[in-house]
C-alpha cells in the first residue's frame, strides 16, 4: 500500500467536499442557523447574584421578589430568608426572568442547554439528514467512474469523504460554540472553558452516526436509506443505552439471563450517546445547577458506569462500521 | 514484448443484488484477447454485448468471475498502473460544484501527478482541448460537448500509456470530432495504446488498425480491421457477425 498517495488522496476528498458544501449552500444555511444561535446568546444578560452553588441538588432558601412583597417583607426578613434580586433576560430585554442561581451557574445552565438539547440533538440529527446526501450522490457510477479508475486506492477515496464530513461538521461545532461562548462571555463576563467540551462531544456523536450514514450510502447509494437508516440506529442506540441505565438503575425481576446477556452486548457494541451526554454533563459541573437523569446518578452511585470505556468502545464501533464501508466499497463492482 | 492488455479467458458473471434491481447476468464469457503496444485499437459490438463490463475489468472498476487480465505488463490487481491510463466515457458526471481546471488538478491528483506539476498539466490539457479560455467557469455552464472535452483533458492529463475512450464521440460537434481524431493520432505518434469503443464504424475504420468484435460475452472476431473489409464492408461483415450471435 502506497501511503503518502492514500494520504494525499484523503485530503483531495476532503478539499472537494468542502467545496461541495459550499455549492449546495450546506456550508452558509448552517452559518446561518450557527448566526441565529450567537445572536439570541448576545441578547442574554444576567443582573444580580446568589452564592454560587456547592451541594447537588441544594434546596434553595430564597423566594422572588414578587413573592416576598406578598408575604410581607419584614416577616421574610425576620425568617431569615433570602430574596433573589437576580435576572436573566432574553431577547434584549423582551423576556425577563428571575434568576436564583449565581450568575456563572445561570450561564452555564444556558450553555447546557445549547450544548446538550440544541446542539448535541437537533444539531448532530439535521447535520446527518443534510449530509446524508453527500455520498449517495458521489457514489452514483456516473459520478464515481472515473474517480475509481484513477490508482487511488478506493478505501482512501471513501474515507477522505468522511473525514471530509467530519472535519465540516467540526468547523461548524468549533464555530456555534466558538460563537455562543463568545457573546455569552461578552454580554455577562462569564468565561466559562468547559463549555468548548462540547464541540468533541459534537464531533464524536455526528462521527459515529455518520459512520452508519456511509455504510448504509456504500451498501445502498440511496439518501433516503441513509437518513432513515441512520434515524432508527439513533434511536435504537439511545433506548438501548436508556434501557441499560435504567436496569442497572432501578432492576427488573423475571428479565431472563438471554435477555439481560442480549441488553449487555448490545450495549458494549453500539453507541452510548446518553453515556457521552453524561460525560458532557459532569465535565460541565452541571450537577450545581441541573439535573442529569436519575439512571445515570445510580448507575454512577453504584460504580458501574465507565466514561472512559464508553467512549473508546463508542468510538470503536464508529472505526469499526466504516472500516466495513471502506471493504465493501474496496471490492464493489461499478 | 509487453502488451498494453491482455485477457486470458475472462468471466464476469454480475451476481442478483438484493438491495438493487441487478439480476444475474454472465457478461462476459470467456474471452481472451491482446491489445498490442502502440496499436489503436477498436472494440465492436452490439449493445449489452459486453464491451463496457470488458473496460470495466480492465480499468479494476469490477473483478473477473474467472480468468486473468494483465495491464500494462501487470496484474489488474496493482492500482499503480492505473497512473498510465487515461480513460473518459460518455455520460460522466463531473461534480457540478468544480471549474474546469478544478475537475483537471482533482482527477490529476488523483491519477498521482505531482502538486507542483499539475498547474502546468491543466494549462496545457484545456489548451489542447480547446477549453484554456473557460478554465474558471464552473462546468455547470458547459454544454455536453464542452463537457466531453473536459472528459478528453482528464483522460489525457498524466500522458497515459493507454488511453481508453468509451463511445468518446457522443454529444461531441465537429470540432470536438477532429480534435478526438487529432488526439488519437498523437497517441500513436507517440507509440501510445489508444482502446476506442465506439458504435460509429466510419471513425472505427479511419483511426482503427486492429479491431475486436465482442458480441454475447465472447470474441466474434479480432484481428487487422482490412481482414473484414475482404469479405464486403465494414458494416455487412460485422452485422453478418451480430445476428450470427456466436464466435466464429
Amino acid at each position: 500500500m502506497n501511503l503518502p498517495f492514500a494520504i494525499r488522496t484523503i485530503r483531495w476528498m476532503v478539499r472537494d467536499t468542502f467545496r461541495q458544501s459550499l455549492h449546495t449552500k450546506l456550508f452558509w444555511v448552517m452559518l446561518a442557523l450557527t448566526m441565529v444561535c450567537v445572536g439570541f446568546c448576545f441578547s442574554i444578560s444576567v443582573s444580580g447574584d446568589m452564592p454560587p452553588t456547592t451541594l447537588e441538588f441544594e434546596i434553595p432558601a430564597y423566594i422572588t421578589q414578587q413573592e416576598a412583597e406578598r408575604i410581607g417583607l419584614d416577616k421574610v426578613k425576620a425568617d431569615g430568608v433570602r430574596i433573589i434580586n437576580g435576572e436573566a433576560s432574553f431577547g434584549f430585554g423582551l423576556i425577563k426572568v428571575p434568576v436564583g442561581r449565581h450568575r456563572g451557574d445561570a450561564v452555564r445552565f444556558v450553555q447546557l442547554w445549547l450544548a446538550a438539547a440544541l446542539a448535541d440533538t437537533v444539531g448532530v440529527l439535521l447535520s446527518l439528514l443534510w449530509t446524508a446526501g453527500f455520498l449517495p450522490t458521489f457514489l452514483e457510477p456516473q459520478a464515481a467512474t472515473i474517480l475509481l479508475a484513477k490508482p487511488a486506492p478506493r478505501w482512501s477515496v471513501l474515507v477522505g469523504k468522511y473525514i471530509g464530513v467530519v472535519l465540516f461538521v467540526s468547523l461548524h461545532a468549533v464555530l456555534f460554540v466558538g460563537g455562543t461562548w463568545l457573546a455569552i462571555g461578552l454580554r455577562t463576563g462569564v468565561w466559562n472553558g468547559s463549555y468548548w467540551l462540547a464541540v468533541p462531544l459534537l464531533v464524536m456523536n455526528f462521527g459515529i452516526f455518520f459512520s452508519v450514514s456511509t455504510f448504509l450510502a456504500v451498501a445502498t447509494r440511496s439518501t433516503v436509506a441513509c437518513i432513515f437508516g441512520t434515524l432508527l440506529f439513533w434511536l435504537l442506540c439511545w433506548a438501548l443505552n436508556f434501557t441499560h441505565l435504567r436496569l442497572i438503575a432501578y432492576p427488573v425481576d423475571g428479565l431472563s439471563g438471554v435477555s439481560q446477556m442480549m441488553l449487555e452486548i448490545g450495549y458494549w457494541i453500539f453507541p452510548k450517546p446518553l453515556d457521552l451526554g453524561g460525560i458532557f454533563f459532569d465535565a460541565m459541573r452541571a450537577d450545581g445547577f441541573s439535573m442529569k437523569l436519575p439512571e445515570l446518578i445510580a448507575t454512577q452511585e453504584k460504580g458501574l458506569f465507565h466514561p472512559e470505556l464508553s467512549i473508546a468502545t463508542s468510538a470503536a464501533f464508529a472505526a469499526g462500521t466504516l472500516a466495513l464501508a471502506a471493504n465493501e466499497f474496496r471490492t464493489m463492482d461499478y | 514484448m509487453t502488451h498494453a492488455a491482455v485477457f486470458d479467458d475472462v468471466h464476469k458473471t454480475y451476481k442478483p443484488n438484493p438491495l438493487s434491481s441487478r439480476s444475474h447476468v454472465a457478461a462476459v464469457r470467456g474471452i481472451t484477447l491482446t491489445i498490442p503496444t502502440g496499436s489503436i485499437f477498436g472494440l465492436l459490438g452490439p449493445n449489452r454485448a459486453g464491451k463496457t463490463t470488458l473496460i470495466k475489468l480492465l480499468l479494476s472498476l469490477a473483478r473477473p468471475t474467472k480468468g486473468t487480465i494483465q495491464r500494462l505488463g501487470a496484474s489488474i490487481t496493482n492500482r499503480q498502473t492505473l497512473g498510465r491510463v487515461g480513460y473518459m466515457h460518455e455520460n460522466h458526471a463531473f461534480p457540478r460544484y468544480l471549474s474546469a481546471s478544478e475537475v483537471l488538478a482533482f482527477y490529476g491528483g488523483l491519477s498521482g501527478l505531482q502538486s507542483e506539476l499539475l498547474p502546468r498539466l491543466v494549462d496545457e490539457s484545456l489548451t489542447r482541448v480547446g477549453l484554456a479560455d473557460r478554465r474558471a467557469e464552473p462546468i455547470s455552464r458547459f454544454s455536453k460537448g464542452m463537457v466531453q472535452r473536459l472528459g478528453l483533458a482528464q483522460a489525457l492529463i498524466n500522458d497515459p500509456d493507454l488511453l481508453i475512450l468509451d463511445e468518446p464521440t457522443e454529444g461531441l460537434d465537429l470540432y470536438g470530432r477532429k480534435l478526438l481524431r487529432e488526439v488519437v493520432r498523437e497517441r500513436q505518434a507517440k507509440g501510445k495504446t489508444v482502446l476506442l469503443v465506439s458504435h460509429v464504424l466510419p471513425e472505427v475504420e479511419e483511426l482503427c488498425d486492429r479491431a475486436a468484435a465482442i458480441v454475447a460475452g465472447q470474441v466474434a472476431w479480432t484481428g487487422p480491421l482490412s481482414e473484414l473489409r475482404q469479405s464486403g464492408t465494414l458494416e455487412e461483415s460485422l452485422f453478418a457477425m451480430y445476428e450470427k450471435g456466436m464466435p466464429r
